[in-house]
């Protein structure tokens, strides 16, 4: 079954083009990864998706339901979370308050002024386990700011899982990591992602193999190619445009 | 901090409340009257600025409608009660919230700050011109103040400068304390995580411009409560003591200067500015020099306002403890 469906996805941005006629699903249980170049048109199609754009023609269905126009706090209660690539998480807030917010929305905690937020136990309890899994425990009372980068990342990467969403948006998880902090980023995402549908923007081609079911490559806002990573890897389009590329590069 | 110091703070403040009147006199219970109203008006302001992020020069506007709403309502109401009195001068402060709220929370930083400047103007300029409904610069005053009765059962005159201070320190407290409670709410966390990520909070699913009008209204009613009880203890508004611009630009100042986005912050600046009046007023006219030199020092000195600093102070000398504690267990 198909989770997600992009159907001839359309936009520019003041007539410069940045999509066109974008068509994949995504389906149930599958991890899967978004490439391509910068420029590639990778976070606009994200955003769309989630909901910060709209496009200009096209449509997205979420679990059959059209959610092209639908605002992103509409888009998160049906089941869709997401990370973003610039850290956002809440400064002044400790870890243990940042991870509650998503589990208070999921568990429809949102409007209460009669509890004492720090009273239910069952909120407590289970943020705590989410962060004794993601090994953040030990800063639990820590305000987000005082952070390293690579825990403020996991910390990033943890909130949008938190919601316990039914589809896992990553846009660059592990942008500018260490090579060690990606390592541990890439195991925890996919520990945390067993099972579960994901879709990953990733620009750390190692990443990508490693972890994609499926790979959609995009090149000047158009797909090249969608399949399994052995047939993307043999692909001579996507080779020329950007595997090619990169080695070249560097 | 433990639970048998906690109990011995309560107990006291609640003596000191209870026996100031009577030790003090008067005049210095109607001085704290004063201090505490301000001290609700800058905490209703703080809701804003402080847990929100929203910074209004205009907040005014709900104190001012507050204190025209008990006053008309005492004034063309014959044998009004108190408590109806008092609700009527928080519903019409929450009224002009509700009809801007759709349009201001849809902005934040400077465009909320000046919209609110402009909204705040108009509203002195209404009072200033419809008078006779608002009475113009003179205002309207002796309008009689209820008594705080129970038909039947008891009846406290609110003439009375004693018992209009347990009164007012039962309704402010009583208001300071709904306030903290709010912010420790799951509602609170959002408004928190609104002030720190608007952006978050909407992708974790909760509704930013909901919340924000939400928390404006209430932070309306709050400054409507405050502008009530300070009409009922003046006898008296006008113009220029509900919309001035100084008005509106008091709980800013006292917000700053105590600490923002804390719960004891709006109560410092309130009583230090409430003293300092006292104090200056005795050398000079011009107070807002004097509140001019504290507030630029305060900023520089002081980012964080007394409160930020205390916490400071107090976090170091904790630290400094524990390491004493340290080396004597080594």
């Amino acid at each position: 079954m198909n989770i997600l469906e992009v159907k001839d996805l359309s936009h520019d941005f003041k007539g410069l083009k940045v999509l066109t006629d974008i068509t994949f699903e995504v389906e149930k249980g599958v991890r899967h990864a978004i490439i391509g170049p910068n420029g590639a048109g990778k976070t606009t199609l994200f955003n769309i998706i989630t909901g910060t754009y709209k496009p200009r023609s096209g449509h997205v269905y979420f679990k059959g339901m059209d959610i092209t126009r639908a605002e992103p706090y509409k888009i998160q209660r049906l089941g869709m979370g997401r990370s973003f690539q610039i850290t956002s998480t809440f400064d002044r807030l400790t870890v243990f308050e940042n991870v509650r917010l998503p589990v208070l929305s999921r568990k429809g905690i949102r409007f209460n002024v009669f509890r004492d937020v720090d009273k239910l136990d069952e909120v407590t309890k289970e943020v705590d386990e989410i962060l004794k899994k993601v090994n953040l425990h030990t800063d639990r009372n820590t305000p987000a700011k005082m952070l390293s980068y690579g825990k403020n990342r996991s910390l990033e990467i943890t909130m949008a899982l938190a919601g316990n969403p039914d589809l896992i948006m990553l846009d660059e998880p592990t942008s500018g990591m260490s090579v060690d902090e990606t390592h541990y980023a890439v195991s925890l995402i996919k520990q945390l992602t067993e099972g579960k549908t994901a879709v990953i923007i990733e620009h750390d081609m190692d990443v990508v193999f490693s972890f994609a079911d499926r790979i959609t490559v995009l090149h000047h806002g158009v797909i090249l190619a969608t399949g399994n990573p052995r047939d993307i890897r043999a692909n001579p389009e996507v080779q020329a445009a950007y595997l090619g590329a990169l080695e070249m590069e560097t | 901090m433990n639970k048998k110091i906690q109990w011995t703070l309560w107990a006291a403040g609640l003596a000191l409340i209870i026996f100031y009147p009577h030790v003090f006199g008067a005049y210095y219970a109607n001085f704290l009257v004063g201090i505490a109203i301000f001290a609700l008006y800058a905490s209703s302001f703080n809701l804003l600025l402080g847990y929100t992020g929203l910074l209004s020069f205009g907040h005014a506007m709900f104190f001012g409608t507050g204190a025209y709403g008990t006053a008309l309502a005492l004034t063309h109401i014959d044998g009004l009660p108190l408590i109806p009195a008092i609700l009527i001068g928080i519903f019409s402060a929450m009224v002009l919230a509700i009809c801007i709220a759709p349009i201001v929370v849809r902005v934040g930083g400077a465009a909320f700050a000046m919209v609110h400047l402009a909204f705040g103007q108009l509203m002195f300029m209404m009072a200033l011109k419809l008078r006779h409904v608002t009475g113009g610069e003179d205002g309207i005053g002796g309008f009689p103040t209820p008594p705080l009765s129970v038909p039947g059962v008891f009846s406290l005159d609110m003439k009375d400068s004693t018992l209009f201070f347990y009164f007012a320190m039962a309704v402010i407290v009583g208001s300071l304390f709904l306030m903290r409670f709010l912010i420790k709410t799951p509602f609170g966390q959002v408004i928190v995580g609104i002030r720190d990520n608007a952006n978050r909070i909407n992708y974790a699913g909760f509704r930013v411009p909901h919340s924000k009008a939400f928390m404006y209204v209430v932070s309306a009613a709050f400054a409507g409560i405050a502008g009530s009880v300070y009409v009922l203890f003046q006898n008296l508004i006008s113009a220029y003591d509900a919309y001035h611009i100084m008005v509106h630009f008091m709980p800013v100042i006292m917000v700053m200067v105590g600490g923002v986005g804390t719960f004891i912050g709006p109560v410092l600046g309130a009583v230090i500015f409430g003293v300092l009046e006292e104090v200056v007023t005795y050398y000079t006219h011009n107070v807002g020099v004097v509140y001019g030199v504290i507030l630029i020092f305060v900023i520089i000195y002081m980012p964080l306002g007394l409160a930020g600093f205390l916490n400071t102070i107090r976090m170091r000398l904790s630290a400094i403890w524990m390491k004493s504690a340290d080396k004597s267990s080594a």
